[in-house]
């Protein structure tokens, strides 16, 4: 299975995830977690920790969703996608992306998935236009 | 060289030191010192992709550190700004006695950790960073926490430690 881990700065991992169960129902295999209070090596660990406790099996892989690219969470999520499961790391997590993630991950493999993930989620970023009468 | 903030920040090169510090300091140079990270060439890719394109950053041991700061032939040109991150203030020390001139450090980031105790909020210390604190200003470093440009400014002081180690 794919797994989904969203780190994130504060609350904002939790609540997109706590959305997405909203929506799709309970979905295994996807967390969130948080860097407040954390040194990136606080980070690293526990998201190794995670990734060998629910990701562990053969065949498994693991999308690290990130909030902003460049700061702690980015940071320690690549130096922690190095050395256990297959990993690949997303910037700029929205909940398009992130409910897409839930649809498409039985279907798509780690290399295309993140493709797909990106595009996506570029596409929910849009400014609307005034409304049109008639 | 100059150096234009000396941190320690266990977070090393994140949002409070790229977007925070760099935007009203504009260094030319970050100095990450870290052993482990010096070591390990995919840490050290990481750290320097995530910074403005501008900056030029150098993650090094404590000695490739020292020899950039300080005045011998490898040296970062006299005329360019440096900021200096350390992961904790034992590394700082350890640069303030190679004969880094650090007349001020600030304390930015020190996380919860076992058995760390709150020194204040933000900065969280064991027995050994409280004496490499101590060392640092016995050295002459004045020390001071603060996140970002333009947040208060708590100065870090014999009397702070004194206070943290008699309430042990």
């Amino acid at each position: 299975m794919l797994c989904g881990l969203v780190v994130t700065h504060g609350g904002i991992g939790k609540e997109l995830v706590r959305v997405v169960e909203l929506v799709l129902g309970p979905v295994p295999g996807l967390a969130a977690m948080t860097n407040s209070g954390k040194s990136v090596q606080d980070l690293i660990d526990e998201i190794r920790a995670w990734t060998a406790a629910n990701c562990g099996a053969p065949g498994d892989g693991l999308l690290l969703f990130i909030d902003d690219f460049g700061g702690s969470c980015a940071n320690a999520a690549q130096i922690a996608a190095v050395g256990g499961a297959p990993a690949r790391v997303l910037t700029g997590i929205n909940l398009a992306m992130l409910l897409d993630f839930v649809t498409w991950r039985d279907t798509l493999g780690l290399d295309e998935l993140p493709r797909r993930l990106v595009e996506k989620g570029r596409d929910a970023i849009t400014a609307l236009g005034p409304v049109q009468e008639g | 060289m100059p150096l234009l903030l000396a941190r320690i920040d266990d977070r090393f090169i994140h949002g409070q030191v790229t977007v925070g510090w760099c935007r009203k300091l504009e260094p030319d140079h970050i100095v990450l010192c870290n052993d482990e990270i010096a070591a390990d060439p995919w840490q050290r890719r990481v750290y320097a992709s995530s910074v403005p394109p501008r900056i030029r950053v150098w993650v090094r041991d404590r000695a490739g550190a020292a020899a950039l700061l300080g005045g011998g032939a490898e040296a970062l040109p006299a005329d360019e700004g440096v900021v200096l991150l350390t992961g904790g203030p034992g590394d700082m020390l350890d640069l303030a006695r190679r004969g880094v001139p650090l007349p001020a450090v600030n304390v930015g980031g020190m996380h919860i950790g076992g058995g760390k105790r709150e020194l204040l909020e933000s900065v969280y210390v064991d027995r050994g960073d409280v004496a490499n604190l101590r060392a640092l200003l016995a050295a002459g470093s004045r020390l001071t926490a603060q996140t970002v440009p333009g947040t208060r400014v708590v100065e870090i002081d014999r009397a702070l430690l004194d206070a943290l180690e008699e309430a042990r």
